[in-house]
């Protein structure tokens, strides 16, 4: 792993757009047979299947089936060309140009213009109207449509990462009609561009989609339909997937992956992801304001353990930075080993020569909150931290412990950006700042990285600001979880992006 | 006491609950580990010489859990029961003796309450209180108290009319005396039956709660939580979730059995019938 990702292709070139495919296809050892349906198992409910908002684990899938973005996150985290065949951008990162592909069309056969992505993205910033991706684009002054196959953005600020906020899973393209219709209808009528068209949703049971004969890449889909088969119950859902029932098991829990991967006529797909457990220590208050006593906690985790124990190995050790190693411009990071006696020492240096009792508050959703704190106890017990766990139920958690509370356990899926990933949690006004941080140098470094398009002096800046995060130990990052996934060995070129968002199901084929 | 341990029911209930009592009393310091130290090496293993019945998902010593996990699960059912038993008789004694209008409506809240089946109803209690072990227990009680009110009730009735009673009316008592000496220790058989039967299904709707998040939290050792949290890993080793789902299975079989011995005492027309 080199320390900077130099070498990787420029994001704002994304004028490497001629071939048509919006991820990289790997070698096959037989050509693609069309036809099948393809039977995909999932645990959650589809609830809902307005693009603009929702965020369920088993609706990614299907808005990445139905819609399309004007860029698309692919296998290797950077964007790339969606509906947008390619575009550029102004020296200072202020104006962008999107230049749409020709001869696409909605599901209901009315042709894509710019003036659909105009009323998309007008829609999305649109204080009034409720959607995910508004916080990745808010920069965004204005949008117009220049001619029907281009579009042109004001940025109100520098913003370098913008193709990477338009490929934000929530940034589908939808026709204008639909947007100047009734907003609700969104929620289980669907007329996207996507490479599949929605004909069943039965939210507790089944959808089905079917190929869209016209989409935009000749040739694909391969698959005649997919079927998104809800079981509730995981013995049920496991047992079906390995009888064969069906094709593909949306999320395999780490307590089964060997079990499943094992079983014969089985590929189990396992992509190292950036989704992590981070210890958030308030820095406003006794004892957290004193740097070694984070510090001295920081030594006292065990993370292989952790990683061996709660993740079932499934999984890295991560030390104590939220920025994941797939993501661009993401440093190398020194390993921080396990150390009671070190952390004993910084913690009677700190002033508490005989411990320090702490209750460390968990939710009980997911699973892994409560698993986590219980093996940090184990770990941190040797160090001199007497932890006591509050486990409660999340509800509770969110109104009276979270962004509030001085020592819990947070849980946070993978951002596309080293950007979006600071600017979740640990700039001063982040989303989500629940650290007490508030370090004005990191800030300004953040607003310099986004404000430049020269790659070399963002890495500078970003590994600077990487740099200020391990030696202030804002969080404590134990473990960066894979993603798991699995598929019948006759089913063909079943991915998952690292940011299990994107799944590029027009790609898949079974085989007879 | 006799009479309970003459049948072969009463005697492996009393053994049974002897056996209870005696590890939720000692068992804490009876179990050979710490039952939340990790033994990293030996995860999710069968009974050995080192763990004599395994060890769980992250290595802890199955024994000790279940040791240490015994004084929470009963007293849970203990103290449920009693709560709900108490709460219950109360409003059974009062319904029955003052009958007429006070009684009709008394009676038909609690029908309203019993026509939801048992689980439902306390888990449509522990969905309002949130989950905790302190929730799981009110809800229990609550769930309970209907039921208990109906046999309160109806074993004051059936004194009520008896000649000592009416005896006592015409002596001209007060009518607290009539009710606390005169009715209720005569009325107080079937509820402590009832109650000694109730405990069982305390501890195991305590469990069911426990198993499906709402009742005791991690890292608890309360029996159901240990069957939930094992049940993920139920392919991989059956003991964590056969031995506390046993734990559970003899500690109910214990209370019933005795429950049902006690009532045979009490009624010995019906232990030969």
């Amino acid at each position: 792993m080199s320390y900077f990702t130099l070498t990787r292709r420029h994001v704002l070139m994304g004028l490497a757009a001629t071939t048509a495919l919006p991820n990289v296809t790997f070698a096959q050892s037989a050509d693609p047979v069309p036809g099948g349906t393809l039977k995909i198992s999932h645990s959650t409910r589809i609830a809902t299947l307005n693009p603009l908002t929702l965020s369920g684990p088993a609706e990614y899938p299907c808005i990445d089936m139905l819609y399309s973005r004007l860029t698309r996150i692919g296998l290797d985290s950077q964007p790339h060309p969606d509906l947008a065949e390619s575009w550029d951008a102004s020296e200072d990162a202020t104006e962008f140009t999107y230049h749409l592909r020709e001869g696409v069309t909605f599901h209901d056969g009315s042709p894509l213009t710019a003036d659909d992505v105009v009323a998309t993205y007008e829609a999305i910033l649109n204080p009034d109207i409720a959607a995910s991706a508004t916080s990745v684009l808010d920069m965004i002054e204005s949008v117009e449509a220049v001619d029907d196959l281009t579009v042109r953005f004001t940025l109100s600020a520098p913003f370098a990462d913008l193709p990477f906020s338009t490929a934000h899973a929530n940034a589908c393209i939808i026709s204008r009609a639909a947007l100047e219709g009734d907003l609700t209808a969104l929620e289980t009528q669907v007329n996207g561009t996507g490479p599949f068209k929605l004909e069943t949703y039965d939210s507790a049971r089944i959808v089905r989609l079917v190929k869209n004969e016209d989409y935009f890449v000749p040739g694909k889909p391969y698959l005649d339909a997919v079927e998104m088969m809800l079981f509730p119950d995981l013995a049920a859902e496991t047992a079906n997937f390995l009888s064969g029932t069906t094709d593909v098991m949306l999320t395999v829990q780490q307590a089964d992956y060997e079990r499943i991967a094992g079983s014969a006529g089985i590929d189990a797909l396992r992509v190292p992801s950036g989704r992590y457990v981070n210890i958030v220590m308030r820095q406003d208050a006794e004892p957290w304001n004193d740097v070694r006593v984070r510090q001295a906690l920081a030594k006292a985790v065990d993370r292989q353990l952790l990683v061996d124990i709660i993740l079932e190995g499934l999984g890295r050790p991560a030390y104590d930075s939220i920025v994941a190693p797939e993501i661009q411009f993401a440093t190398e990071k020194p390993v921080i080993e396990y150390d009671p006696e070190g952390a004993r020492a910084l913690l009677a240096e700190a002033g508490y020569p005989d411990g320090i009792d702490l209750t460390l508050v968990a939710s009980d959703r997911p699973a892994i909150r409560s698993q986590t704190a219980i093996a940090l106890q184990q770990t941190a017990a040797a160090a001199g931290f007497n932890l006591e766990i509050e486990t409660m139920p999340h509800d509770t958690y969110l109104a009276n412990v979270w962004m509030q509370g001085p020592f819990y356990i947070g849980y946070w899926g993978m951002q596309p950006t080293i950007d979006a990933t600071y600017n979740l949690l640990l700039t001063s006004n982040a989303s989500y700042e629940d650290s007490a941080w508030k370090n004005e140098e990191f800030d300004a470094l953040i607003e310099a990285g986004r404000s430049t398009t020269d790659e070399a002096e963002r890495a500078r800046i970003y590994a600077e600001a990487q740099a200020m995060e391990l030696a202030d130990v804002p969080y404590i990052v134990p473990f960066f979880e894979d993603v798991l996934t699995a598929s019948s060995t006759g089913t063909n070129a079943w991915e998952v992006a690292p940011i299990s968002r994107y799944y590029y199901i027009e790609n898949v084929w079974l085989e007879g | 006491m006799r009479r309970i341990l003459s049948s072969p029911n009463g005697i492996a209930g009393s053994v049974l609950l002897l056996i209870v009592f005696a590890i939720a009393l000692f068992g804490p310091w009876l179990a050979p580990y710490d039952p939340q130290l990790f033994h990293a090496q030996n995860r999710l293993e069968g009974p050995s010489l080192q763990h004599l019945l395994g060890t769980d998902q992250y290595g802890r010593d199955l024994l000790s859990r279940v040791l240490n996990g015994a004084p929470t699960t009963v007293l849970f059912g203990l103290g449920a029961t009693a709560l709900g038993v108490g709460v219950g008789s109360i409003i059974g004694v009062i319904a029955g003796v003052a009958g007429g209008r006070t009684d009709g409506v008394i009676m038909r809240i609690l029908d309203g309450m019993l026509a939801m089946p048992e689980l439902l109803f306390t888990l449509l209690i522990v969905t309002f209180l949130g989950g905790g072990t302190g929730q799981a227990l009110l809800a229990v009680a609550v769930t309970f108290t209907p039921g208990m009110a109906r046999v309160a009730r109806s074993s004051v009735l059936s004194v009520r009319t008896r000649e000592y009673v009416l005896a006592a009316v015409a002596r001209g008592e007060s009518r607290a005396w009539i009710v606390f000496r005169e009715v209720l220790p005569n009325a107080i058989g079937p509820i402590i039956v009832e109650a000694t039967i109730r405990v069982s299904f305390a501890i195991m709707i305590g469990a069911t709660l426990g198993f499906l998040g709402l009742g005791a939290q991690p890292p608890s050792t309360e029996w159901g939580l240990m069957v939930s949290e094992a049940r993920q890993f139920m392919f991989r080793n059956p003991w964590c979730v056969a031995i506390p789902g046993l734990a559970i299975a003899m500690t109910a079989m214990g209370f019933n059995l005795f429950g049902d011995a006690l009532r045979d005492a009490f009624d010995p027309k019906r232990s030969h019938g």
